[in-house]
């Protein structure tokens, strides 16, 4: 499938203004064009996804990047319930998260997330990784449908 | 820290005019970050240091150790116009300077998750058996029973930090001194309703025929 050519819709769920600051910047190099949505925990997460207020007029994202470490509502729990409704589970989550522990990154899978990625330190692989993930996900695979 | 944060802030003057928007929010980031680690990093030793066994268990005054956590508040105290407030306390076993720590987390809490009006902290003691049990009880936000075991693990947070500050240290360090002391703490609460904080220490005295 090639590069689509309206911008493909993020879902980024980060709690940090820092982190959320540094994704943006490393996505401003990515190829794909791309817009960002971002909220800043679970709840945030699960209603932008329904379209519930204040999110009512919200795109479906074609992707989700999703930290595990969030107040109220931890990453893990997000993607158990996103994973179990019939219509949000079609959407790919990459768990973007500064964890390497092993007990997260098999919770992660457990919980049937697309992929498990640890944000680099430095700014230039983080960058780079992002571009990856992007590239990787809108210009290689093919996506579902959209519903 | 400050040789991290004091370079980027110099960094940040001797470029004055030459850096766009974007560049300035960065540094002040960076600087955040920079102060926040330092928070962490004092968190955590004082987490660590409450695990080695062996400090002296003396008799510790609680009306002496409430006074010096507020002393240490002084300045949240006086900018948020907090009235701390307390019934007699009584004397525990205990070590001094953790029982400190305790209070003044429990106190800072109870300031910072505040309402509308001005913090209303009251700190009381009842005898239970071997025991006090001592409440901090607060006129706050208050905390949702979902979350009342969340809020003692270490790291878990109710809210991002641009809502409260705090690194999600200062409840499980509080409830590792309670297990130390061979006490508990736990919270009762409702939302918009304050948060009473519960915790049983040992008593250094038997108990009194008539209440104190």
């Amino acid at each position: 499938m090639n590069a689509p050519l309206t911008p493909i819709e993020i879902l980024l769920v980060e709690d940090s203004p820092t982190d959320l600051l540094l994704t943006r910047e490393a996505l401003e190099y990515s190829k794909v064009l791309n817009t960002l949505h971002h909220v800043t925990d679970g709840l945030e997460a699960m209603a932008f996804l329904r379209r519930q207020p204040p999110y009512a007029g919200k795109p479906r994202p074609g992707l989700i990047f999703l930290d595990l470490n969030l107040p109220r509502m931890s990453g893990h729990e997000v993607l158990a319930e996103l994973k179990a409704d019939s219509d949000l589970r079609t959407i790919p989550v990459v768990v973007l998260t500064t964890s390497k522990t092993e007990e997260d990154i098999v919770r992660s899978y457990e919980h049937h997330a697309n992929c498990f990625v640890t944000k680099p330190v430095d700014f230039d692989r983080f960058a780079d990784v992002v571009r990856s993930i992007n590239h990787f996900w809108f210009s290689i695979v093919t996506l579902p449908p959209p519903s | 820290m400050r040789a991290v944060a004091g370079c980027l802030q110099v960094l940040q003057r001797r470029l004055e005019g030459k850096l766009d928007e974007r560049a300035v929010e960065l540094i002040g980031h960076a600087v955040d970050g920079a102060a926040r680690m330092q928070t962490l990093i004092e968190g955590l030793l004082a987490f660590s240091r409450v695990g080695t066994r062996g400090g002296d268990v003396k008799r510790v005054e609680l009306e002496l150790v409430l006074a010096t956590a507020i002393k240490n508040l002084s300045a949240a105290v006086a900018e948020s116009g907090a009235q701390i407030t307390h019934d007699p306390l009584p004397a525990v076993r205990g070590d001094a300077l953790q029982l400190a720590m305790l209070f003044q987390n429990l106190l800072a809490n109870a300031i910072k998750f505040r309402g509308e009006a001005a913090p209303r902290v009251r700190v009381g003691a009842v005898r239970d058996g071997a025991d006090w049990r001592v409440s901090v009880r607060d006129n706050g936000i208050g905390i949702d029973p979902e979350f009342f075991e969340r809020i003692f693990v270490i790291f878990q947070r109710l809210h991002t930090r641009t809502e409260y500050p705090g690194t999600g240290i200062g409840l499980a360090l509080c409830r590792k001194i309670a297990e130390r002391h061979g006490g508990r703490l736990w919270v009762e609460s409702a939302p918009g309703q304050g948060a009473d904080f519960l915790l049983t220490l040992p008593a250094a005295d038997p108990p009194k025929a008539d209440p104190p």
